[in-house]
């Protein structure tokens, strides 16, 4: 077992997986091998994002999966990188049965295994998932870690911030529309993040080395739903959302047509008999002129400000 | 846990070794070297660009693992096969015709077998693994950008793109491949020749093992290999098919500069070869599964770089180690016992103290001795003469019009004569009876 | 296809028996690209401005170089096999500056 350090602890719970699997095309059979395993984006980001905000608290990593051997060379990647790295011994996924059994698996008896396995590191002030694997994965892991742990819970982001107090993180997650909400996490908590924005560090050369012929601590499965529960006083603490309600996009108001025929005030409503503008043509035209014509339509159609759009890009309330 | 289990700490001087040997490239050369090296007892790092050895690699097809006998015996119970190849056919075309020469051997069928088709990604991590397991390091994801010299111009190691990235160790092996950067850094190799270089650009189409078996004539692992000569619009170069268990490997190999010139796209030349009445018919239903493309050294003996420098010593395709001798298409092999004397020269520098230019010249006498030079050395002549103009672009038209003139029966009209059949087709054909006569001569010279 | 026996019905040919070829967008997806941030091919435009064959355009495998209407070569540096035919049949000293990706960047063959 890897010492157990100071500070604040930061869990990334990954899944190390064949990234691009044969399939047979007649059988269906999905044959992976074990030397291109690896980490799907949304699991780089979720390690990287880990990296970070433990630098920021001076806190350390700890990087825990479930797979079999064949995930070693990822997490003595990650020990390179300064983790400690633990992993939950389950079948080897070669065969097809294997496969299929984890696909019908607990996902919040694996949960409960996962916490019961870091229990002797101390509890997890955050602990960051991807928000999706690339072999299968219903994206219900993180929440069934937060219910166990009894922790808050942010899922699907794509970013996580630190703030000034370690109680709290600031998180972003898309919205429709090109919209953004930012997320107050408090801490503990369980995010998820989307695979895009990061790119997962390098490990130093002779860090990479030293990791090489180490060992990785092995834990067999054990524990299950509500073993491990949390014991947060009063339950997990809430996530805040944006400047404290969530963002509702505003609704236009659009005035009853005038008339008494129905039909009309329906046609009227709708527009359908309305001439409408028809597509602007500009071109031919060159890339700049395609640009400058595109941005004056946005602008034209208040989709844009006529300001360049800065640091504001992301909060709250700005497009 | 040996000696190669010692990890450096930083902080120690850096001007100590921490390795006896680097080896750049995990392919079948740089694999080979470490697998030598580990088993000698020297500490050896492995560096590999790719996420894992293999993925950088391609190959036409054939591996022939007898070179692999005395290293790992019995390697054919454990070595990642596709299929053994026991059919080869060696097929001269025009756009419409072909003549094939097939032979098959059931012996090559068995145990210890000749030629087998694998998949690189397989095959080169089962030799990677094999020199692990003797106790190489080998680190993956990370690129040897240069070479560290010490004041009197002596390599002591590589730079790494990698923090804290420099390996310092006695000798470094350059198994970088075809490029190889560091021979060219090392002032061994030109930069850039294309004359001496071919492209290869290969299809692996899916195809049900069982369809595979039917159209090619063959039982459960039974492979075919098939040559061709002929189907590349002029330019010179070749074609091949070989099976795997459930893919086809096709593909061509161009010369560069004629590839240049003729202003064709690669990917036309491999349609062409599929669309051809003898190819076709194989490849039925079949899908792509794979399209690649990577240079070969084909310059043969004549163009090989210095092989050895002070602290360096190239193996594999750094070393133009492929042999394109016409009939033989081989290269695998090579690049293993190249490596395989590569260790073993270090290993020899290493334990005599001296790995200047001179203490590592056993590498190229040993290589000297054994097939992988002697072979290259024999067929010297044999990539001029199979690139000439007249064998690529006359004498496969040639010999099927012979063939055509011979087998098509031409009732009420008598059947030519051999003499006659023969000018009026090499008339045709712009080749001068005493030319065939010269170019005969000049292949027993070649290939006797 | 039905009468092929046992043969996948997708197969990239028509009823001849030629086959059509397959776009190049769809063989190119066939191959697995790891694209870093650091374009491992530069070229100097300025050079290929003099240049009359422009070899590198016809002979590249994954089809990176497009010529420019004043003369010079727009590249491409994602869906690269790193195999080293542009610089070898580039004519002209300095044009194209090749290096690997970084480490564990770029093409992986799963078939080679």
């Amino acid at each position: 077992m890897d010492d157990i350090r100071p500070g604040p602890m930061v869990v990334a719970c990954i899944r190390i997986t064949d990234l691009r699997p044969q399939i047979e095309p007649l059988s269906g059979t999905v044959v992976r091998e074990p030397w291109s395993t690896g980490l799907s984006p949304p699991d780089a980001a979720a390690l990287e994002y880990s990296f970070r905000i433990a630098e920021a608290w001076s806190g350390h990593v700890v990087v825990i999966t479930a797979a079999p051997p064949s995930a070693d060379a990822v997490l003595r990647d990650a020990r390179a990188l300064g983790a400690t790295v633990l992993r939950i011994a389950v079948g080897s996924p070669s065969s097809d049965q294997a496969y299929m059994d984890d696909l019908g698996s607990d996902e919040r008896a694996m949960a409960g295994m996962i916490v019961a396995a870091l229990a002797p590191f101390g509890r997890p002030s955050l602990v960051v998932c991807g928000d999706r694997s690339s072999d299968r994965g219903t994206g219900a892991l993180p929440a069934f870690l937060a219910h166990e742990l009894g922790a808050a819970q942010a899922l699907g982001l794509v970013a996580i911030t630190t703030t000034d107090q370690e109680s709290m993180v600031v998180a972003e997650r898309r919205l429709d529309g090109g919209w953004r909400e930012r997320l107050h996490v408090p801490c503990p908590a369980v995010c998820s993040v989307e695979g895009a924005g990061v790119r997962l560090r390098r490990a130093s050369l002779t860090a990479t080395l030293a990791a090489q012929r180490t060992e990785i601590p092995q834990v067999t499965a054990a524990g299950g739903p509500g073993t491990t529960r949390g014991t947060h006083p009063g339950g997990p603490a809430e996530v805040v959302v944006g400047p404290g309600r969530p963002f509702r996009p505003r609704t236009r108001v659009v005035p009853a047509p005038d008339g008494d025929d129905p039909r009309l005030r329906l046609l009227a409503l709708t527009g359908a008999l309305v001439a409408h503008d028809p597509p602007t043509v500009v071109g031919p035209i060159d890339a700049a002129g395609a640009a400058d014509a595109l941005l004056a339509f946005l602008i034209r159609h208040g989709y844009l400000d006529t300001e360049p759009v800065g640091e504001e890009a992301a909060t709250e309330g700005t497009r | 846990m040996g000696k190669a289990d010692v990890v450096p700490t930083p902080g120690v001087s850096s001007d100590t070794p921490a390795f006896d040997a680097v080896v750049v490239g995990a392919g079948p050369a740089g694999s080979a070297t470490a697998l030598a090296l580990a088993r000698a007892g020297r500490s050896v790092v492995l560096v590999e660009r790719g996420p894992f050895p293999g993925s950088k690699n391609v190959y036409g097809g054939v591996v022939y693992g007898r070179v692999l006998d005395e290293v790992v015996p019995g390697w054919w119970n454990e070595v990642p096969v596709e299929r053994w190849v026991v059919r080869r056919s060696t097929m001269m075309m025009t756009g419409t015709q072909s003549l094939a020469v097939d032979y098959r051997s059931a012996a090559w069928g068995e145990a210890p077998y000749n030629g087998m088709t694998t998949v690189r990604s397989r095959f080169d991590n089962w030799l990677a693994t094999k020199a692990v397991e003797a106790g190489a390091q080998l680190v993956t994801s990370t690129v040897a950008t240069g070479l560290l010299r010490d004041g009197h111009g002596r390599i002591v190691g590589v730079r790494t793109d990698r923090d804290q990235g420099e390996l310092r160790a006695n000798v470094v092996v350059a198994c970088d491949g075809v490029n190889s950067l560091l021979a060219k850094e090392a002032g061994l190799m030109a930069p850039a020749e294309a004359s001496h270089h071919t492209l290869g650009v290969k299809e692996v189409l899916d195809l049900p093992g069982h369809v595979i078996d039917e159209r090619f004539g063959l039982r459960r692992d039974e492979g075919v290999d098939i040559e061709m000569l002929g189907c590349t619009r002029g330019i010179p170069g070749g074609g091949f098919l070989y099976t795997n268990s459930d893919t086809v490997s096709l593909g061509v190999v161009l010369s560069l500069p004629h590839l240049a010139e003729a202003k064709v796209r690669p990917e036309e030349l491999i349609a062409d070869l599929k669309n051809h009445p003898s190819v076709a018919p194989y490849l039925r239903g079949a899908t792509l599964r794979e399209y690649a493309a990577h240079l070969i050294p084909e310059g043969g003996y004549d163009t090989m770089p210095t092989m050895v420098t002070d602290g360096m010593l190239v193996a594999g395709d750094a070393a133009a180690m492929t042999l394109a001798a016409g009939l033989w298409l081989e290269g695998v092999n090579f690049a293993i016992g190249s490596g395989l004397a590569a260790g073993r020269a270090v290993d020899r520098a290493i334990a005599a103290g001296d790995c200047s230019a001179k203490g590592l010249a056993s590498y190229r006498s040993d290589l000297e001795g054994q097939f992988v030079l002697a072979d290259h050395k024999r067929f010297r002549k044999a990539p001029a003469l199979v690139l000439s103009e007249r064998i690529q672009q006359r004498y496969p038209g040639l010999i099927c019009d012979l063939v055509d003139g011979m087998f098509t029966v031409t009732n009420p009209v008598p059947k030519p004569g051999g003499v006659r059949l023969t000018r009026s087709v090499a008339a045709k054909h712009g080749v001068k009876l005493r030319q065939l006569a010269a170019d005969t001569v000049r292949a027993l010279r070649v290939f006797g | 296809m039905s009468a092929a026996g046992g043969v996948p019905g997708s197969g990239h040919e028509v009823p001849g028996g030629t086959w059509r070829g397959i776009s190049f967008e769809d063989r190119m997806s066939t191959v697995e690209f790891r694209v870093g941030e650091r374009a491992h091919i530069t070229v100097d435009s300025d050079v290929c401005r003099s240049c009359t064959t422009k070899a590198c355009v016809t002979a590249c495998p994954a089809n990176l170089f497009a010529p420019t209407s004043e003369g010079g070569i727009l590249f491409n540096y994602e869906e690269c096999f790193e195999c080293g035919t542009c610089y070898m049949v580039c004519n002209h000293e300095g044009a194209i500056t090749w290096t690997y990706p970084d480490g564990g960047l770029g093409v992986v063959f799963h078939h080679g």
